[in-house]
């Protein structure tokens, strides 16, 4: 599902690399926590995934494209079939949840009809049925991480990748998000975690890859992790 | 090794190939563009608010200078109609000569007509002309014999070009023979000055407005894009996560333009009726001044849908253009 292969980046030219070399194989359906402090490298590896950012060598392959045939103008519709959770929920702040959710969908041109029918699924699937015309500002921090959640799985990627989802949340709010990632992996996507969290990481027992300075230094299968 | 490449690069190929199933939906696309334009216009509604004003004042500058400019125009042109280009012959001078005469002017490129006008009717448009004015009546009245004059009067194209006009009065036999030395001609010597000082100021005048006028179309340009830049700074973050999500260019674009496009329009529509206000009510005013606002005033009434869409087309360009340019920038990154 996703491969990387000796996969470098560096910001300027005398900085130390952001990734190094990283290595990583991530299977179909799989739960992966992506571990590790500030500055590790785990967003820039999220980054390239989602192509804001190049390698500058290495190799990467999502859900078969190799990422260097891939041109600029198709890499809309790789992010397309992504789906992409931000700490900072990053909504769009003058339209509703349901629009919201709904324009995802609109711009992979999806119709009115299966616009209507997909959004109270997902709305429902996050547990924000009542809220479709609620704006963000009338949101929760939680809430606004569920609508967020919402729109990336709108579209049924096949991988979803979350970046430090629950940064801005308290511990209740964080676990409600943990939850739901597990139930949508339990559907069968590709779930993709970073975050600081220890006690979720620790609690999940699912596979723990720890980055430090641009380098994986350790990938258990159930893993821990240690601040 | 090799045929694993070879399968994986298939493999990418067919995954690439597979990116966009639904792209042909263009109506579709275009029809949510529309939608989402004219929902921003309105939930954004201060911003809305700031760059149509904003877009009224520069219309409003573009349609004032354009206005000025056609009105200094006619007056100017007026102003050089009523600068008298007379040459004054003999009683004596026969028909023949008259005819020959005009022929010999109206084949100058700079002379447009001439006419010509006998003694008594030269008399008698002079007492009609001053009938109101009593000291110049009670100086005709007074004169032992009127003027033993006809008046050739002649037309010019541009009263800074009659070099030809000079040269042909100066040197021609018949016309230097037909003159009468008491009269000569109304653009000669000292009037010549006054005529080529008019012309110079007129000249000026045009020149001068066309440059005021350009400047302040740059400068209005400038200050809506700045502020549709603004705009758009303010919701980069909107920018940045639809990029994210995958929408392309045109679909995070369109919104933009489409909102660009309501201010034009609206803009448009508010600057026709301050431009038409202002007029009808400075209209008798300027008039009273000798300032020749009526052809421009009769345009603007007569072809006012045709104004409306002109300046429609100027707001829309100058917005989508400023929208298309700061839009650029945030759409640039992948």
């Amino acid at each position: 599902m996703i491969l990387l292969d000796r996969v470098t980046k560096t910001y300027g030219i005398k900085s130390k690399p952001a990734i190094n070399r990283i290595s990583l194989h991530v299977e179909p359906k799989e739960f992966v926590i992506l571990v590790g402090t500030s500055g590790a490298g785990k967003s820039t590896l999220l980054k390239m995934l989602t192509r804001e950012e190049k390698p500058d060598s290495g190799k990467i392959i999502v859900g078969g494209i190799d990422y260097d045939d891939l041109k600029d103008s198709q890499v809309p519709y790789l992010r397309q079939k992504l789906g992409v959770v931000f700490q900072d929920f990053k909504l769009l702040p003058r339209r509703t949840v349901f629009e919201n959710i709904a324009f995802a969908l609109e711009i992979v041109g999806m119709t009115n009809r299966e616009i209507r029918s997909t959004v109270p699924k997902v709305i429902d699937l996050v547990g924000l049925k009542g809220k479709e015309k609620n704006f963000p500002d009338q949101l929760s921090g939680g809430e606004m991480q569920r609508v967020a959640i919402a729109r990336a799985v709108a579209r049924q990627p096949k991988i979803l990748m979350a970046d430090e989802p629950t940064g801005n949340l308290d511990p209740r709010h964080s676990w409600d998000i943990v939850r739901l990632l597990e139930k949508i992996n339990s559907y069968g996507t590709t779930v993709l975690l970073t975050t600081h969290n220890v006690d979720i990481v620790n609690k999940l027992k699912r596979r723990v890859i720890t980055m430090e300075h641009g380098k994986i230094t350790s990938d258990q299968a159930q893993g821990w992790y240690k601040q | 090794m090799n045929a694993q490449n070879t399968a994986q690069r298939r493999t990418s190929k067919t995954a690439l190939k597979a990116l966009n199933p639904r792209n042909h939906r263009k109506l579709l696309s275009f029809w949510r563009i529309l939608k989402y334009g004219m929902s921003s216009f309105f939930r954004n509604a201060w911003l809305s608010l700031a760059a149509t004003v904003i877009m009224v004042i520069t219309l409003v500058i573009i349609a004032v200078t354009f206005v000025a400019r056609q009105v200094m125009v006619d007056t100017v042109t007026e102003i050089k109609d009523k600068v008298d280009m007379s040459i004054y012959v003999k009683q004596d001078t026969s028909p023949k000569d008259i005819a020959s005469i005009k022929a010999s002017l109206l084949k100058l490129d700079s002379v447009v007509s001439v006419k010509y006008t006998t003694p008594e009717q030269f008399w008698e448009d002079i007492k009609t002309k001053y009938i109101d004015n009593a000291d110049i009546m009670s100086a005709i009245s007074e004169a032992s014999e009127k003027p033993p004059i006809g008046v050739m009067n002649i037309k010019v194209k541009d009263i800074s070009h009659i070099e030809d006009l000079t040269n042909l009065v100066n040197t021609n036999k018949l016309i230097k023979a037909s003159m009468d030395e008491n009269y000569p001609p109304s653009f000669s010597d000292s009037r010549r000055t006054a005529i080529d000082n008019i012309s110079r100021t007129m000249d000026f005048v045009q020149k001068g407005g066309l440059i005021a006028g350009v400047l302040f179309i740059i400068i209005a340009s400038l200050i809506i894009f700045n502020t549709i830049r603004m705009a758009i700074f303010n919701r980069r973050d909107e920018i940045y996560m639809m990029k994210l999500i995958g929408a392309n260019k045109s679909f995070i674009r369109g919104p933009f333009i489409v909102e660009a496009v309501q201010y034009g329009v609206l803009a448009a529509i508010v600057t026709a009726v301050i431009i038409t206000t202002l007029l009808v009510l400075a209209k008798s005013k300027l008039i009273e001044y000798g300032i020749a606002v009526g052809s421009t005033y009769n345009l603007l009434t007569t072809f006012w849908p045709l104004a409306v869409l002109i300046l429609m087309f100027i707001g829309t360009t100058i917005g989508v253009v400023s929208s298309l340019l700061a839009t650029r920038k945030y759409l640039k990154l992948n």
